[in-house]
C-alpha cells in the first residue's frame, strides 16, 4: 500500500503510542489470566470455558464493571467473597482479562 | 519396594481402650460385615468393606433391564453437584450433600426428615473441586458424615436429631476441608481430608463411632526428622499436600483399613526434589490405632497432580495357581494396582489407559520406570504427558465382578501439555499450582472399560464424548450401571457393554449407582445433579448447556 512518509511516520508514532498501551493491557491481562487459573477456572472452567454450570463470566459488558466488583468482593450464592483476598489491583487484572476475552 | 512395618509418624492419642462400649456396638459391626450378602440394605460406602460395588440381586437382568422404570424422584434443593453415594437401611435412604442431610422413604420417595448445615461463605475459596460431599456412614443407629469446614457429625437415623459432633484440629482457612464419606472399621470412624491445591500436610484420623471422641491422628507426610522426612527438601513436607479425600476399604481379617493418599503440593515439583513420601502412595492402618502396617508408593515426586486417592477394591484373585487376597487402585497416573493385602507387595501392575510418563513398574525397586517425559518435566521442559491431570481415572470408584474377575472402570483418555517453568513456594491456604496445563482432548476423551486386573487389558471398552465422572456398579443380573455428565443413567451388559436400557435424568449424573430390595422387589437408586472437577473446569461448551439441579431418583421394574 501506498503512503506519503509524512503521514506514514505520523501513523507510526500513533501505532506506537498505541502498541505501548495495548502492552500494558495485555500484561494486565496476563496477570488476570494468572488469578483466574489460580483461584476462579476451578468454578467458572478453565480459560473461561463453561459448560453453563456456573455463571459464563464471558457474558459480562463493558457496563457490568460495578457488578462485577461488587460480586466478586461480597460473593453471591454459591459464588465465594473475595474482600480482603484480592486487591483492587488484581480485580482490575481479572475484569481486563474477562473484557479481552468476551462475548460482546 | 516401599513396605514399611515402623514408620515413626506421629499417632497423637489413643483413647480408645477408655471407652468400653464394645459390647454394644457388636451386633451392628456384625451387620457391616455382613453387608455385600444382606441384600436389602447399603451400610457402607462402596456396598460393602471389600469396595467390590457388586450386588447378588439379579431380579433385574439382562433379559429384563428394559422394562426398567423410574419409581420416584427427590429434589435436594440445590443447584451443586450430587456426588454422594448413598446408604439403605430398614428401606429408608440415606443421602447427604455439601450442605444437606436427608433420609426418604425408600419405596414411596417420600422425605423423613432433612438437615440443613451452614458455613463461612468464604470457605468456598479452598474448595478446589466441585462443592461437594461423598456419602455417608451407618453404625449402630447413627448415620455418620463430614462437613466442608471439619466436623464430623452423627445424627440419629431415625429423626435426623444430633447424637454427637466432633470438630478436626483442621482449619479452612489454611486450606483443609472434608467432602470424603467416612469409613466406620471396628468401632472407629475413619475420616480423610482435602486440600492439597492449598498446601495442607494431609491426615487421616479416627473417632470413636459411639461417642465422637477423637482417637488419632496418622499425618500422611512425615515431621521433622521422621523417617521419610529426608524425601522433601528444607521445609517443603510442612505444606506437602497428600490428602485423602476419597473412602478406603477395610479388611476385618487382617484389621486393616486400606485408604489412598494423594498428590504432593504445590504440583510444580521443582522445590521438592525427592520421593515426596507418602504422597501417591496407598497406605494399611490398624483402625484402633492409626498404626502403619504399611505404605506402598505408587507415584514418587509427582509433578502431574496424579493424585491417587482412588478407591481401593478389594478381592481373591487366582494366579500362579494360588488364590491372592488383594487390594486393587487404577490409579490416577494411568497403572493399575494389584497389591497383596497383608504386606502391600505389589503382585500385578499394568496401564490400564494410555501412558507415556513411566514405561512400566520396576518390581525389584518397587518403583515405576520414568521415560524422558518424566524427567523433562522435572527439568522444567515443556512437555505432552498421558494420563492429564484428571487422570486415567478420577475420584468416582471402579466395581468388581467376582465371578468374572473383571473391573468396570470409567476411564479418561486425556493428555496434557505440561510446563513446571519456575520453582515456587507454598502458603498454607493459598493455591498451590505452579505449572501451565493445556488439555490434549481426542474425539473420545471416555471409556467405559471391563479390565482384567492382572493384565490392565480390557475385555470391552465402550467410547463416549466425554468422560463418564460417575461410579460403576454391576450386578449379577449380568449388568453394569454408571452414568453420563448429560444425564443418561444406563444398563449396560457387562459380558460385551452393550447398552441395554437408559433414562434420561434431569441434570449430570457424578454420583455412584447402588441396588437394594425390599418385599421381593429391587431397586436402584442414583443421584443426578451435576458438578465436580471435570465438569466445572474442563468439560467446555462441548458438553452442552447441562441443567444443574440434583435430585435422587429410584427405579424398579414396570408392574413391580
Ligand atoms: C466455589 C466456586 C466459585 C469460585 C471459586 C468462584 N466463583 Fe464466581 N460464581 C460462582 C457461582 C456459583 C456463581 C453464581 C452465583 C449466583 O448467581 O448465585 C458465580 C458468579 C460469579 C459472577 C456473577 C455474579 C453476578 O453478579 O451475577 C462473577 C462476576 C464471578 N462469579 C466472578 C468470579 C471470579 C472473578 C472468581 C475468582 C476470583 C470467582 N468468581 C470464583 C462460583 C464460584
Amino acid at each position: 500500500m501506498f503512503q506519503h512518509p509524512r503521514a506514514a511516520l505520523f501513523l507510526c508514532a500513533l501505532s506506537l503510542f498505541a502498541a505501548g498501551e495495548a502492552l500494558g493491557q495485555q500484561q494486565t491481562a496476563a496477570a488476570g489470566e494468572n488469578i483466574y487459573d489460580m483461584n476462579c477456572a476451578q468454578c467458572h472452567g478453565e480459560k473461561l470455558a463453561n459448560a453453563g454450570i456456573t455463571f459464563d463470566l464471558k457474558r459480562l459488558k463493558a457496563a457490568d464493571r460495578p457488578r462485577f466488583e461488587n460480586s466478586v468482593l461480597n460473593g453471591k450464592g454459591q459464588m465465594p467473597p473475595w474482600r480482603g483476598v484480592l486487591k483492587e489491583s488484581d480485580i482490575e487484572a481479572l475484569w481486563t482479562y474477562i473484557r479481552a476475552n468476551a462475548n460482546e | 519396594m516401599r513396605s514399611n512395618n515402623h514408620i515413626g509418624l506421629l499417632a497423637l492419642a489413643s483413647f480408645f481402650a477408655a471407652c468400653g462400649s464394645a459390647p454394644a456396638f457388636a451386633q451392628s459391626a456384625a451387620d457391616l460385615l455382613n453387608d455385600p450378602k444382606n441384600t436389602q440394605s447399603v451400610l457402607t460406602y462402596g456396598m460393602g468393606y471389600k469396595a467390590q460395588r457388586h450386588s447378588a440381586l439379579k431380579q433385574i437382568n439382562r433379559g429384563n433391564v428394559k422394562n426398567l422404570v423410574a419409581a420416584w424422584a427427590y429434589s435436594m434443593t440445590d443447584q451443586t453437584g450430587l456426588e454422594a453415594q448413598p446408604l439403605v437401611h430398614d428401606g429408608i435412604i440415606y443421602i447427604t450433600n455439601h450442605n444437606r442431610t436427608a433420609a426418604v422413604d425408600g419405596v414411596t420417595g417420600k422425605e423423613i426428615w432433612r438437615n440443613n448445615l451452614d458455613y463461612a461463605p468464604e470457605l468456598l475459596r479452598i474448595v478446589c473441586c466441585g462443592i461437594v460431599n461423598r456419602g455417608s456412614a451407618l453404625f449402630n443407629g447413627k448415620l455418620i458424615r463430614t462437613t466442608l469446614d471439619n466436623r464430623i457429625l452423627a445424627m440419629d437415623a431415625k429423626t435426623g436429631k444430633e447424637v454427637w459432633s466432633a470438630k478436626s484440629d483442621a482449619d479452612y482457612t489454611k486450606g483443609y476441608s472434608m467432602t470424603v464419606a467416612p469409613l466406620v472399621a471396628n468401632g472407629v470412624v475413619i475420616t480423610g481430608v482435602a486440600g492439597a491445591e492449598f498446601g495442607i500436610r494431609g491426615f487421616l484420623e479416627g473417632y470413636d463411632a459411639e461417642t465422637g471422641k477423637f482417637l488419632w491422628r496418622r499425618y500422611t507426610i512425615p515431621a521433622k526428622g521422621e523417617k521419610g522426612s529426608e524425601t522433601w527438601p528444607g521445609d517443603s513436607a510442612e505444606t506437602g499436600g497428600g490428602s485423602t479425600w476419597v473412602t478406603g476399604s477395610y479388611d476385618p481379617d487382617l484389621d486393616l483399613v486400606f485408604w489412598g493418599i494423594g498428590n504432593p503440593a504445590p504440583w510444580n515439583p521443582r522445590g521438592r526434589k525427592g520421593d515426596n513420601l507418602y504422597t501417591n502412595s496407598i497406605i494399611a492402618v490398624k483402625p484402633k490405632t492409626g498404626e502403619v502396617a504399611w505404605v506402598t508408593q505408587a507415584s514418587p515426586e509427582d509433578p502431574y497432580d496424579h493424585d491417587g486417592v482412588n478407591s481401593l477394591v478389594q478381592a481373591e484373585i487366582k494366579t500362579g495357581g494360588e488364590t491372592r487376597k488383594v487390594v486393587m487402585q487404577a490409579h490416577r497416573n494411568g497403572f493399575l494396582y494389584v497389591l497383596d493385602r497383608a504386606t502391600g507387595k505389589p503382585i500385578a501392575v499394568n496401564p490400564f489407559v494410555e501412558v507415556n510418563w513411566a514405561s512400566g513398574w520396576d518390581y525389584a525397586k518397587g518403583r515405576p520406570i520414568w521415560t524422558d517425559v518424566t524427567i523433562k518435566a522435572q527439568a522444567g521442559e515443556k512437555v505432552n504427558v498421558f494420563p492429564s491431570n484428571y487422570g486415567g481415572t478420577n475420584w468416582f470408584p471402579m466395581s468388581y465382578d467376582p465371578s468374572a474377575n473383571l473391573l468396570f472402570i470409567n476411564t479418561n483418555a486425556m493428555g496434557m501439555e505440561y510446563q513446571a517453568p519456575e520453582p515456587v513456594k507454598v502458603v498454607a491456604g493459598q493455591p498451590a499450582f505452579g505449572v501451565t496445563t493445556k488439555p490434549i482432548a481426542p474425539e473420545f476423551r471416555g471409556h467405559l472399560k471391563a479390565v482384567d486386573p492382572m493384565t490392565g487389558k480390557a475385555k470391552w471398552s465402550v467410547p463416549f464424548k466425554h468422560i463418564n465422572t460417575a461410579g460403576t456398579m454391576n450386578t449379577a443380573g449380568g449388568l453394569v450401571f454408571t452414568g453420563q455428565l448429560s444425564g443418561e443413567f444406563m444398563a449396560l451388559d457387562a459380558a460385551n457393554g452393550k447398552l441395554l436400557w437408559q433414562f434420561q435424568t434431569p441434570s449430570g449424573i457424578i454420583s455412584q449407582p447402588i441396588t437394594w430390595e425390599k418385599n421381593g422387589v429391587q431397586y436402584v437408586t442414583v443421584g443426578s445433579g451435576i458438578g465436580g472437577v471435570y465438569a466445572m473446569r474442563v468439560a467446555g461448551p462441548s458438553l452442552g448447556n447441562v441443567p444443574t439441579g440434583s435430585t435422587l431418583w429410584t427405579f424398579k421394574l414396570h408392574g413391580k
